[in-house]
C-alpha cells in the first residue's frame, strides 16, 4: 500500500465514526416534556400532590427516578447498536450522571433543611445544559443552559408559589426547545 | 532521511483498527468486524497482533450470556499511530516534489 492509500484509508476510517449526538435529543425531548408536566401539573393541582407531608417529595423523586431508568437503558440499548463510543459522548455521560446524583441528593438536603430545592436545581441544570452546548456545538443548547440560569436567578426575586411556573418555563426552554432543535438538525453535530 | 514505516500498522486491517480507536474511546468487535468487512477469525488475529505489541488493549466480558469484546488504544498506539502517520505525510509529499 503507497502512502497516499494508507492516508486516504485513515481519513476513510475516521469518516465512518460520527459522533451522533442527533440520537440524544429523545433524552432532552424527553426530561423537557416531563419536568414541563410535572411542574405545570404541581402549579395547577397543589392539593394534590401536596396532599401529605411526603406526597410532594415521592412526586419530585419517584416519576423523575423510573424516567431516569427509562432513559439510562435507552442509551444503553443505543450504545449496543452503535458499537462504539466517542470521547464528546463518554464526556456527556460522565456530566450527566454527575448531574443525576447531585440532583437526588439536593433534593433530600433541602428536605431536610425544609428549603425549595427549585433555584439550585435549575442552576446546576443550567450549568450542565451550557457545558453539553460548549461541548457539541450547537447554540440552542447553549442559549437553553443561560435561560435556565436566568429562571433560577429569577427565582430569588420571585414569591415561592411562583418557582414552579419558572421550573416548567425552563424546562421547555432549556431541554425541550434544544431537544427538538437538535433532532431537526440535518447534520449530525 | 525517512523513518521505515511501522511493519505493524501497514496491514490495511490493523490500520483501520487504530484509525478508528484513535477516534473513539472504545469500540466492540462487531462494530470492528462490520468497519473492516473481514472475516471474524481474520478480525481476532489482527487484534491480537496489536495487543502482543500493546498498541490496544481487549477487554473481554459477557453480556446476556453473549461474549463482548471491546477494544482501546494504549499510549504506546497512539504514539505508534503519530509517528506512522507523520511518516507516511513525509512519504507522501516525497512523492509529490517526484512528480512535478
Amino acid at each position: 500500500m503507497e502512502a497516499q492509500d494508507q492516508i486516504q484509508l485513515i481519513n476513510d476510517t475516521i469518516n465512518q465514526t460520527k459522533e451522533k449526538i442527533k440520537e440524544s435529543s429523545f433524552s432532552f425531548v424527553f426530561w423537557g416534556s416531563l419536568i414541563a408536566i410535572l411542574s405545570f401539573f404541581h402549579y395547577s393541582f397543589p392539593e394534590i400532590v401536596q396532599q401529605t407531608y411526603y406526597s410532594s417529595l415521592l412526586y419530585w423523586v419517584l416519576i423523575p427516578v423510573i424516567g431516569m431508568i427509562i432513559t439510562v437503558v435507552y442509551n444503553i440499548k443505543k450504545r449496543v447498536k452503535v458499537g462504539y463510543e466517542t470521547y464528546v459522548g463518554r464526556t456527556l455521560k460522565i456530566i450527566w450522571g454527575v448531574f443525576n446524583i447531585s440532583w437526588i441528593l439536593l433534593i433530600f438536603i433541602s428536605f431536610e433543611k425544609k428549603i425549595n430545592p427549585t433555584e439550585s436545581i435549575l442552576f446546576l441544570l443550567g450549568v450542565m445544559i451550557l457545558i453539553t452546548g460548549l461541548l457539541i456545538r450547537f447554540k440552542p443548547f447553549s442559549f437553553g443552559g443561560i435561560s435556565v440560569i436566568i429562571c433560577s436567578i429569577l427565582c430569588v426575586y420571585t414569591p415561592n408559589n411562583s418557582w414552579l411556573l419558572l421550573n416548567g418555563i425552563a424546562a421547555v426552554l432549556g431541554l425541550l426547545v434544544p431537544g427538538i432543535a437538535l433532532y431537526y438538525r440535518k447534520s449530525n453535530v | 532521511m525517512f523513518k521505515p514505516l511501522n511493519k505493524i500498522l501497514v496491514n490495511p486491517i490493523r490500520l483501520m483498527i487504530v484509525s478508528v480507536l484513535m477516534k473513539v474511546e472504545n469500540c466492540d468487535f462487531n462494530f470492528l468486524k462490520q468497519l473492516t468487512q473481514t472475516t471474524q477469525g481474520n478480525l481476532s488475529i489482527q487484534l491480537k497482533k496489536l495487543k502482543e505489541c500493546g498498541y490496544i488493549s481487549i477487554d473481554k466480558s459477557f453480556e446476556k450470556n453473549y461474549p463482548k469484546t471491546n477494544c482501546k488504544i494504549t499510549q504506546a498506539g497512539i504514539k505508534a499511530f503519530k509517528d506512522h502517520f507523520e511518516n507516511l505525510k513525509e512519504y507522501q509529499n516525497l512523492n509529490l516534489k517526484q512528480k512535478s
